[in-house]
């Protein structure tokens, strides 16, 4: 290829490789959090609980309906007025998880709501309760059904993490940029930096088919 | 007068505007094996899944061994129970559905155990015990560890039937247990509803086979249009059934 420029690869990719870390380390803490929040959120949204679905309802309908970019700054400015002084890589976390885990409570709504219901019925009918019912009978049935979408959610947090670099986190995308500002070569970095996500998001899809196949 | 094991009264259900149940009274004592039969559309289904509350009824009361099933009479007022109680109370009422409806990701065994282990609290080892009598009942024992995509439909329906039962249920409901059977396994799933019936269950089974009515049956309802329209014992309504669409509707079910 012409002009590209492989000694500035050479120097950036060891460098690259701190950012990438920091962005493993923030996603791998913020899929924990939203698969955590995002699974309880899903299975309170099919309960009996009205309030408690309908403050569900109104956090998804704001996480689906406002950008991540935005709310990243948001989490990042929010927290520390309400009392939280967080670092700036947990400020990251708050706001991955805050994006991820409403679409995740929604995957796992729908998952729940995919089973055909005469399995709850027949939970019903042997004396369960609507909660017996979920956790016992639904949810073990439904997990194969979530796991696909789960993964393109996962798969899109960590994409989202790039966003991070507008709060000053030192993680992949912003490690590429500081390189761009000091060599004036935005082609090279940028290509670098896509195939650092590829890796990573490849290791993830990996993981998730080898999850998919144990669970079949 | 023996006291009714099920007392329904003024039972109606509509769905939307259309009564699909209209004012239903019936009362069933105890070892009554009681056939309902009547055209689709008649309510059938509708008043079993009203009796356990799987449906809600929109008026009327379901007395089992005299407790009110919608809820507690406090100074002559309804106060309508927690889903919770609603569930305690269901234990009694035994189901088994038209399509079965095993748990899908469970063996034979464990569908017939979960509700011993999760509802009635039974130690694991016991509850397999347990599971495992049920499961000999119905002749499933060389299958208990199949899950239930590796069953026929009869064997699938009895694994139900077993289910049910290992709750200990005073009251068995069954809904069309052999209507999504092939042909040549109805057999074998009517058979084990006998013998429960020999051993004294008191059920309702709503059916469309007519000879196995007849046979195991000691009392038919006819319904059509969400009313009960004969309420009479096999004999008569087989020989001479007094209401017009009861004769129709025989005529057309024995000929096919």
């Amino acid at each position: 290829m012409r002009g590209f420029d492989w000694a500035v690869i050479w120097y950036a990719v060891p460098y690259m490789l701190q950012g990438a870390l920091v962005t493993i380390e923030i996603s791998l803490c913020a899929m924990v959090v939203a698969t955590l929040v995002g699974v309880v959120f899903g299975l309170i949204s099919v309960s009996d609980f009205k309030p408690a679905r309908a403050a569900i309802r109104a956090y998804v309908y704001f996480v689906r309906g406002t950008p991540t970019l935005v709310q990243v700054f948001l989490v990042y400015f929010a927290l520390p007025r309400i009392g939280f002084e967080l670092s700036a890589f947990w400020s990251g976390v708050v706001a991955l998880a805050f994006n991820s885990a409403g679409f995740i409570s929604e995957i796992v709504r729908g998952g729940l709501q995919s089973i055909d219901v005469g399995q709850t019925e027949a939970a019903l009918a042997i004396g369960m309760t609507n909660r017996q019912s979920t956790m016992f009978i639904l949810l073990p049935q439904s997990l194969r059904r979530i796991t696909p979408p789960l993964t393109n959610e996962l798969i899109s947090l960590v994409k989202s993490s790039s966003l991070l670099s507008v709060i000053s986190i030192a993680e992949l995308t912003r490690s590429a940029q500081v390189i761009i500002a000091q060599t004036f070569t935005p082609f090279e970095l940028y290509a670098a930096l896509a195939v650092y996500y590829l890796v990573i998001i490849s290791a993830l899809s990996w993981l998730s088919e080898y999850i998919e196949k144990r669970l079949a | 007068m023996t006291e009714s094991l099920l007392q329904v009264s003024g039972l109606s259900k509509f769905f939307g505007e259309v009564p699909v149940l209209d004012r239903i009274d019936l009362s069933v004592q105890p070892g009554e094996i009681v056939m309902i039969v009547g055209p689709s559309g008649a309510g059938k289904s509708t008043l079993l899944r009203c009796i356990n509350r799987i449906e809600h009824p929109s008026e009327g009361t379901v007395l089992i061994e005299n407790v009110n099933m919608a809820g507690e009479m406090r100074n002559g007022k309804l106060v309508p129970d927690s889903s919770v109680t609603t569930a305690r109370k269901r234990r009694r009422v035994g189901m088994v559905f038209q399509r079965f409806n095993l748990f899908g990701h469970l063996s034979a065994v464990d569908n017939v155990a979960i509700g011993l282990k999760r509802v009635l609290g039974v130690k694991s080892a016991e509850a397999k015990a347990r599971a495992d009598k049920e499961l000999a009942r119905v002749r499933m024992s060389p299958h208990a560890a199949k899950r239930p995509s590796q069953l026929s439909g009869g064997q699938q329906q009895r694994v139900a039937i077993a289910r049910a039962m290992a709750m200990q249920p005073t009251l068995m409901l069954f809904d069309e247990p052999t209507s999504a059977l092939d042909p040549e396994l109805v057999g074998e799933v009517l058979e084990v509803i006998r013998s429960l019936a020999q051993d004294g269950m008191t059920m309702l089974v709503v059916t469309h086979e007519m000879q196995f009515a007849r046979d195991v049956g000691t009392r038919i309802l006819f319904m059509d249009a969400g009313r009960i329209v004969e309420d009479t014992s096999p004999e008569t309504f087989f020989t001479n059934p007094s209401h017009s669409r009861a004769r129709e509707f025989l005529q057309r079910s024995l000929r096919a």
